[in-house]
Parts: structure tokens; C-alpha cells; sequence
């Protein structure tokens, strides 16, 4: 494109209909390829054209509403120590032309408050060369694209759980015939791809090596270093983004932070305990923070018992929400936290693990977890229990399983739940050939645990023909020969392989 | 001056698999204590390929192609100088350790590879020394990795993290891809087909003993899809096929497959060396399981005589079982459990217990003796046996008697009858079970 054009020449040359939103900003960004991933996938090539687009209702951080204009801005309400220099950045950070789309402007503004206090507390305000300093929405960016340089990103392509992006990105594919086979993420990357592997890194060296031949100074350079510690280190993703970061100290903050998605450890204040998972059940939502948090975790090395809990919770949360394939990733990381004994719930999980082994039926695995548990474990309640369950189910013990499963310690109830009714087709099977004459149903309510003899009809006829129910001297009987055949089938298709997707 | 030369040319020129794969191997004979000292000092690190290129093709004997002589020369250049830190292992201070060794002997094996992928490979009926040098690879990895482990534990206050399961097996999960080469080698060319019998076992026992027994997969895929590539099995040395039809039966038998494990273990178990103890122990170690769980037989007497081992894993099951002892069965199994769980028996063993369950009812079944004879007929069994009389049995050495409820006991009749190990039905609102009276109640044992 205008690879030979100098990059701020390119900012005032480029004809405003030029289509790459970003590019304006970028020119200043240091040496890595700024791959537009997920992030701008909402909006990839609206963003020139913002005036005249409405932007899209429900989430209105994906796109930027009109910048307010510089004066309105909360830090050019500026205390008298500002330099025109620091003003001059102020203004430019809301700039029209400056705005990148995917960064919403409280966002941008949250950073940029950060970046001034930053500097004013260090005393570097008259240091920094504030009209090449970096933009907020830039560090914003780059820090997001670090984190999805990750290779742990992955689990965010596959589980489809985000909550906004993934909103937006569907209404565009409404729109959007012409694309609709590709997967969101790519279609996002379709738009700007080519400017993004070649153009960029070369009109941005160019820029690096002038700004650097013009502020020679050591210490200079030097501060620019510190400057960007936080944002250059692109090639070792797993370095701490800022020294700074808060250590995850805070404890059991469950993802009460209002700011969207990676805001959570980003921001340099303590998060707003505003919504609570439990008042508002938003699971979509809450999935999102908590794997944002893990990658965070991750990408920072944090080996530690704030690292178990968050594991913990999340685990916790999937398992009552049904996600067990969100369950079996933190299932497995925490079986590695576990065993540097960074404290937590090795039992419970343990527990939980062996349960959710039975429900996916991996023999091999539960022969495994069978030889990693010691006399000690036990003794504990939970896990003695998954292992009765265990047993009870080897044995065909139906009438144990189910006393079993009234009485499951912590959350194993909802694992459980997953395979009951697999295991009360199973027992019906047995019973309808082994009671050729009928039986009450009030036995079989009884004996496979259902709530009530309603609760128990409806699961019978939800597999079988209305004439295995029969009325008979007031009480209801299965007629155990009719129902056969339908028990049957119904076993057989569900003691199909169960596949969870992320499954070790 | 060491033999190794004249063994080399004699070797070669027998066309001597196993005796060329003996002239690689890391340790003394007993007839040759200072085998590899000898060989180590015939020559020094700068002139060591000088040396062997002199010495194994001496007066241009025997008569080999150019690459292949050069191969040859790499290997046993590689090969003298993992002897040279295997006699170094001993001396402290010199920075040997079974880390090292497993590094160079990675370099011997590498050597091996390359030898054979080149376009003038080496010829198949030198193929044992890949045997012998990849058998040691691994064994040089777990050693390593033992090592590791040690040093580690020592030093465990001072680290941060604790090795994860993957550091644990680093050096043989190393050894698992080097073998994985020699492995993807062999079916390329008709010559290298034969290998690949025996790369895949060590795979096997490597990928066993890192707990990846997932990955036993892909090489079962890979091996049924150039199967008609392959000569027939038969065609192999038995040695191969014992081991691979030994390890093909104990992966099915992991997934329960338990049909088809008995079938791969059969053969196995068929084409065993007598003599060979170790392994006709393993065999039986799944075969007997399987068989309990597809033929309800247990073990003989007679079987399980040479291996006191085997007698004492199975004979109190096979005793518990076969007198219907429930309690028994039970401590039996708890009293093995480590062991059963370590060997991956425990499962299919638990299922044992349906059979001890079989017998007891059958018990109470016989117990219960005739009904009325009827003018002359041929005495009939009671068939009718009230529900009571199994609770009964049951209870038999259970303190706990709240445990045993009819319900409890219903249940399992339940599932005898479902399995089919019973014949019949039960009456529940009369509290009986109404058994077959065509003289199969229980099905193979004659009542």
C-alpha cells in the first residue's frame, strides 16, 4: 500500500476513505505484527465510517460512540501542571481518526487516566516525549493481541462462550451472506489480513528507526524502554505485562467487575464489586471473566492458591450450569495445582473427578484415578462416596446407586444428574425382564430415586408406548413386557459414547 | 586391541543379524568382562573414524557400498564414544551421568536411523542391531529419568515448582520419539518391513510406561492401514508377534473389549516360548480376567502351578468365587486392590463377583431340594423359592444386617436375571422368585 510513504506523512496523506481503520495508530506501535485477531472481529472495516452506521443495540462498547469532544474529556479538566504536551497527547487520544474500534472509549479514557497518574506519580511527566507516546487505545490493543498470541487462546476459538463479540459478530453474519461459512475469527481477519502481515511491520520499523535516530539520548532510550515495558514484549508473551499488576491477593472476587471482559487485571484500580454471579445468573457472561481471568493466570505464571480458588470456582460454576466441557479444562488444570499442594479442595475435586469419569465411562481413566488414591482420601466423605458410586454402578447395584445419589456431598449432585437417567434406563431394563409380571410404580419410584411417582411416569413414557403405564385396583402398575423393548432402545442410545469436546 | 573388528567382518560376512546386534550392545559379556574398556581404548575422540574406517572394511572387506561403509563407521563412532561415558559412569567428577549416556546413546540410535534412511540403506538382516540399540535407548531414558527424579527430590526445597507429569518422563517420552522414527522407517521399503513389528512393541512398552497409553492408537491405525502392505504375520518372528498380539489384547482390554482382548491375548498365550516364564505370566495376568469375565471359568488348579505369583493374585478370588463366599470375595478383592488397581485388573475382576453371586443362589436354588414327586415322574426342583431364603443367603458373614434389605437383594437378582446367569422371574408381590423348570436356572452348571 504506502509502504513508502513515511508513516506520519501517511496519517495526513491517506484519503479518509482509506480502509484500514487502524492504520493511523499503528504507525506508532512497536515492532510486532499487531494480528488482528478476535478482538476487532465485530467491526473490521466499520470503523472509518462510524458517523454514518448506527451501531449495533445490545453492547455498546463494540463501537465507539462518538468521542466527546477534547475539552469534555475528564483529564482535561487538568490541574495547572499539564504541559501543553500532555494536552496535545489528551487531544489526540480522541481524536476522530484516532479511534480503534474495538476499544471503547471508557476504556480508553480508564487507560489513559492510568498512563498520566503513572507518570505524574513517577515524576516523569516532563520525560516523556508525550507527542510520541504511545496512544491508550494502541496499549489497549496491543495488550489484548499479546494475550491472544497465546497459544492458550485457543480454548476461546473453540468454546464459543464469549459473550459480546460473539452477539455482535453473529448479527454481522445475518448481513454478511457472502462470509457466512467462515468462522467469525477469520472473517474478521479476511478484511485487513494483507495489511496486517506485510504493510504494517514495515512502515512501522521505518517509524521506530526514525523516532530512535532522532531522540538519541541514552537515557532517552532508556525511558522509552520502561515506557513500553508493559506493551513491547510481545515475544515473550508470558513475562508480566505490567510489574505493577495487581498480585492477585484480592481473594474471592467473583467476577464482579463491570468492565467488559479483559478488563479485569488490566485496570489499576481494585474492580467495582457492582454485579454478582449469583444475583444476575448471566453464565455467558461470567464464563467469559473467569477463563479471562485463567488466561491471565496463565499467561502470567501464577501458581498459587488465588490461582486453585479461581480453578475452583469456575469449576464449581460450570459443573451447576452443565458446562462440562468449561468443568474438564479447570478439572484438569487443577489436578496440576493440586499437585504442587497450593491448598484448596484436592478431595472434593477428586470426588468430582471420579464422577465425571463414570459419566463419561473412561475405564481407563478411572483405573487411573483408582491408583492414585490413598488410604487417606478415603476417608474423606465425597470421595468415598464417588467411589461407592463407582462400585454400585460396576455391580449393577442400582438400588445402592440411587440411595447413593440422594445423598451426593457438595456439587457431585450435578455431575451426577448427568448420567441418573442413563443409569435408570439401565435399571428399568434389568427390571422389565426380571419382573415379567409388572410392577408398581411406586417400587420404581422408589427404588430410581425419582422425586415422585409423577416425576417417574413422565419418565417412563418419555420412553415408552402410553400402554406400558396401566391402572390397576388404584394403584399404577408397568407393564413391564410392554415396556421392554422401548427400555431397551432407549438404553442402547443412551450409553452412546459421550464425547466432550476438550476432554483429556 | 579390541575383537570388535573381526566380529564386525564375521558378522557381515555370515549376514549375522543377531551377532552384529550383539557387537552394540552397552554391557560386558561374561566371557569378555573388559569388552567395552578394550574396545574403547583401541582408539581416541579425533582418529576414532579413521580407526574404524581402517579396521571393519580392512583390505576393502567386506565388500559394501560407499555409503554404507560410511554408515556403518558413523555408527560405531557414535557407539564408542557412549562406551567411552558408560566407563565413565562410576568416576565421580567427571559430569557422566545417566543423563549423558541416554544423550549419547540418542546419538547411536540416530546414527541407526540415518543409516537406514538413507537411499542405500542398510540391508534387513541387519535389523537386530535397531532391536538392540532402541531396547537400550529406553532403558538408558528411564535411567535418566530416575536420575532426574533423584536429584530432583534432593533438591526439591530450593525449587519453585515441582516437576509436572511431563518433566517426570522427560528423557523416555525423548526416547519414545527417537523410536517413533525408527518406527515410521520401517515400512517405507520392502526391506525395512520386517522392523516394524518390533519398533511398534518397544512403542508400546515405552508409551505404557509414560501412562500415554492413549497414543497406542494412532500406531494400531497406522499398522491396520498399510496391513496389506505387510507380509502376514505369521511371516514375522514369533518373538514379534507374541509381544504385539500381547499388547494389542491388554489395549482392548482396557477399553473393555474384553472379546477381542481375549482373542489377542489367546494367541499370544499360543505361540509363547515355554520357557518363557516372565511373559506367559503376563499373558495370563489379562487372559485369566477376561476369560472370567467372557467364560465365567476361573483358573485351574493346574494352570497357575508355575507361576506362584499368579496363584497368589487369583487363587482367594477363584476360591471366594467358586463357593459363592460374597464376604470373602469382598476381602479378597480390598486385600488386592493395590495390586489389582497397579495392573489394571481390578475392574474386570470386580465383575468376579456376579459369579460368586450366581453360585450362592444356585446354593440356595439346590438347597431348597424337590418337590412332591408326582406319580412316578422324575423328581422336579423346587422352583418357587421365596425371596427370604436368598436375603438369607446373603446375610451369610454380613454383620450389618440393616444392609442386606430385600430390596438390596432383589436388585441383584434383578441383574442375574438380566445378565442371564439366572433363568426366571420374581413375583414381587408375592415375594417369591419363580425359577426355570427345565432344569437351566442357572445356566451351565447343570442344575
Amino acid at each position: 500500500m504506502n509502504s513508502s510513504i513515511p508513516p506520519w506523512r501517511a496519517t495526513a496523506s491517506a484519503p479518509s476513505e482509506m480502509t484500514t481503520p487502524v492504520l493511523p495508530n499503528t504507525a506508532l506501535t512497536p515492532a510486532y505484527i499487531p494480528v488482528q485477531a478476535r478482538r476487532s472481529l465485530a467491526h473490521p472495516t466499520q470503523h472509518h465510517n462510524t458517523a454514518t452506521q448506527p451501531a449495533p443495540t445490545g453492547y455498546g462498547y463494540a463501537q465507539p460512540p462518538p468521542p466527546p469532544p477534547p475539552t469534555a474529556a475528564p483529564e482535561s479538566r487538568s490541574r495547572t501542571g499539564f504541559t501543553p504536551a500532555v494536552r496535545r497527547y489528551v487531544q489526540r487520544c480522541f481524536a476522530p481518526e484516532n479511534q480503534v474500534s474495538s476499544v471503547d472509549s471508557k476504556e480508553m479514557q480508564e487507560k489513559l487516566r492510568s498512563v498520566i497518574t503513572a507518570a505524574a506519580e513517577d515524576n516523569r511527566m516532563h520525560l516523556i516525549d508525550w507527542d510520541r507516546m504511545i496512544l491508550p487505545q494502541v496499549m489497549i490493543q496491543n495488550e489484548r493481541n499479546k494475550i491472544l498470541a497465546n497459544p492458550d487462546v485457543s480454548n476461546w476459538g473453540s468454546s464459543g462462550q464469549f459473550s459480546t463479540t460473539t452477539d455482535a459478530s453473529r448479527k454481522r453474519k445475518s448481513t454478511n451472506v457472502d462470509k457466512t461459512d467462515l468462522p467469525p475469527w477469520r472473517q474478521a481477519n479476511q478484511g485487513n489480513r494483507t495489511e496486517d502481515r506485510s504493510t504494517y511491520p514495515s512502515t512501522e520499523k521505518r517509524a521506530r528507526m526514525t523516532t530512535d535516530d532522532s531522540s538519541k539520548s541514552k537515557a532517552n532510550l532508556e525511558m522509552r524502554k520502561k515506557r513500553f515495558e508493559g506493551t513491547v514484549n510481545s515475544t515473550t508473551p508470558t513475562t508480566p505485562t505490567t510489574p505493577a499488576e495487581p498480585q492477585p491477593a484480592i481473594g474471592p472476587v467473583i467476577g464482579r467487575c463491570e468492565t467488559l471482559e479483559k478488563n479485569y487485571f488490566r485496570l489499576t484500580a481494585p474492580p467495582n464489586p457492582d454485579t454478582k454471579w449469583k444475583q444476575q445468573g448471566n453464565y455467558t457472561y461470567i464464563c467469559d471473566q473467569f477463563k479471562s481471568l485463567r488466561q491471565d493466570l496463565v499467561v502470567q505464571h501464577i501458581e498459587n492458591d488465588f490461582t486453585v480458588n479461581v480453578y475452583e470456582l469456575h469449576a464449581r460454576i460450570a459443573l451447576e450450569k452443565g458446562d462440562l466441557g468449561e468443568y474438564n479444562q479447570c478439572q484438569t488444570r487443577l489436578r496440576r495445582l493440586y499437585a504442587q499442594k497450593l491448598g484448596g479442595h484436592p478431595t472434593e475435586f477428586k470426588a468430582y473427578r471420579i464422577l465425571y469419569f463414570i459419566y463419561t465411562r473412561n475405564w481407563t481413566a478411572i483405573n487411573d484415578t483408582l491408583a492414585e488414591i490413598t488410604a487417606e482420601d478415603k476417608k474423606n466423605a465425597a470421595v468415598s462416596h464417588a467411589l461407592e458410586v463407582r462400585s454400585a454402578l460396576a455391580m449393577g447395584n442400582y438400588h445402592r446407586f440411587f440411595q447413593l445419589y440422594l445423598d451426593t456431598p457438595n456439587m457431585g449432585a450435578y455431575l451426577m444428574d448427568m448420567f441418573v437417567d442413563r443409569e435408570r434406563l439401565s435399571a428399568l431394563a434389568a427390571m422389565c425382564k426380571a419382573y415379567k409380571l409388572g410392577l408398581e410404580l411406586r417400587f420404581i419410584t422408589e427404588e430410581l430415586g425419582f422425586e415422585s411417582d409423577e416425576q417417574a411416569a413422565r419418565f417412563i413414557l418419555g420412553n415408552c408406548p402410553v400402554e406400558a403405564l396401566e391402572e390397576k385396583n388404584g394403584s399404577v402398575r408397568l407393564v413391564t413386557e410392554k415396556a421392554a423393548n422401548s427400555i431397551e432402545r432407549g438404553k442402547a442410545e443412551a450409553f452412546r459414547v459421550v464425547d466432550i469436546k476438550g476432554q483429556i | 586391541m579390541s575383537f570388535l573388528p573381526d566380529e564386525f567382518r564375521t558378522a557381515y560376512s555370515n549376514r549375522s543379524g543377531p551377532n552384529l546386534a550383539a557387537l552394540l550392545t552397552p554391557i560386558a559379556t561374561p566371557n569378555d568382562p573388559d569388552r567395552l574398556r578394550s574396545f574403547h581404548n583401541f582408539s581416541n575422540a579425533d582418529y576414532v573414524k579413521e580407526d574404524l574406517g581402517a579396521c571393519l572394511f580392512k583390505n576393502k572387506k567386506p565388500r559394501v557400498s560407499h555409503a554404507e561403509k560410511n554408515a556403518w563407521v558413523d555408527i560405531f563412532a557414535a557407539y564408542w564414544e557412549a562406551v567411552g561415558e558408560l566407563l565413565e559412569l562410576d568416576i565421580p567428577n567427571l559430569g557422566v551421568t545417566p543423563v549423558t549416556i541416554f544423550v549419547a546413546w540418542k546419538k547411536v540410535a540416530n546414527a541407526l536411523i540415518r543409516g537406514y534412511s538413507a537411499s542405500s540403506g542398510l540391508p534387513a538382516w541387519t535389523l537386530p542391531c535397531l532391536y538392540s540399540v532402541g531396547k537400550y535407548l529406553r532403558i538408558f531414558a528411564i535411567n535418566a529419568d530416575l536420575h532426574v527424579a533423584s536429584q530432583e527430590s534432593s533438591a526439591l526445597d530450593f525449587q519453585e515448582d515441582v516437576a509436572a507429569d511431563s518433566e517426570k518422563n522427560a528423557n523416555l517420552e525423548e526416547a519414545a520419539r527417537v523410536i517413533n522414527r525408527m518406527f515410521t522407517l520401517a515400512p517405507i521399503e520392502e526391506s525395512r518391513k520386517w522392523g516394524i513389528y518390533n519398533t511398534t512393541n518397544l512403542l508400546f512398552k515405552t508409551y505404557f510406561k509414560i501412562n500415554s497409553v492413549g497414543l497406542t492408537k494412532n500406531l494400531i491405525r497406522a499398522i491396520n492401514a498399510q496391513s496389506d502392505d505387510l507380509p502376514p504375520l505369521e511371516a514375522f518372528p514369533k518373538s514379534h508377534i507374541v509381544t504385539f498380539k500381547y499388547y494389542l489384547g491388554v489395549i482392548h482390554f482396557l477399553d473393555e473389549n474384553y472379546a477381542e482382548a481375549e482373542e489377542h491375548l489367546t494367541s499370544a498365550w499360543r505361540l509363547c516360548n515355554r520357557h518363557a516364564v516372565k511373559n506367559q505370566e503376563l499373558i495370563l495376568t489379562y487372559l485369566i480376567p477376561c476369560h472370567l469375565v467372557t467364560t465365567h471359568t476361573l483358573p485351574s488348579e493346574r494352570l497357575l502351578s508355575p507361576f506362584p505369583r499368579l496363584e497368589r493374585l487369583f487363587r482367594p478370588l477363584s476360591n471366594c468365587i467358586r463357593k459363592g463366599d460374597l464376604v470373602g470375595f469382598d476381602k479378597a478383592m480390598s486385600a488386592g486392590e493395590e495390586e489389582f488397581v497397579k495392573r489394571r485388573i481390578y475392574l474386570p475382576l470386580e465383575r468376579g463377583r456376579d459369579i460368586a453371586l450366581r453360585n450362592l443362589c444356585r446354593k440356595v436354588f439346590v438347597a431348597g431340594g424337590f418337590e412332591e414327586p408326582k406319580d412316578g415322574q422324575a423328581p422336579v426342583r423346587r422352583t418357587r423359592v421365596p425371596v427370604a431364603e436368598f436375603v438369607a443367603a446373603l446375610r451369610i458373614g454380613t454383620h450389618a444386617l440393616g444392609r442386606v434389605d430385600t430390596d438390596v437383594v432383589e436388585c441383584h437378582l434383578t441383574n442375574l436375571i438380566y445378565k442371564g446367569l439366572m433363568k426366571g422371574y420374581i413375583a414381587r408381590e408375592r415375594g417369591i422368585v419363580v425359577l426355570s423348570k427345565k432344569n437351566d436356572a442357572f445356566p451351565g452348571t447343570g442344575v
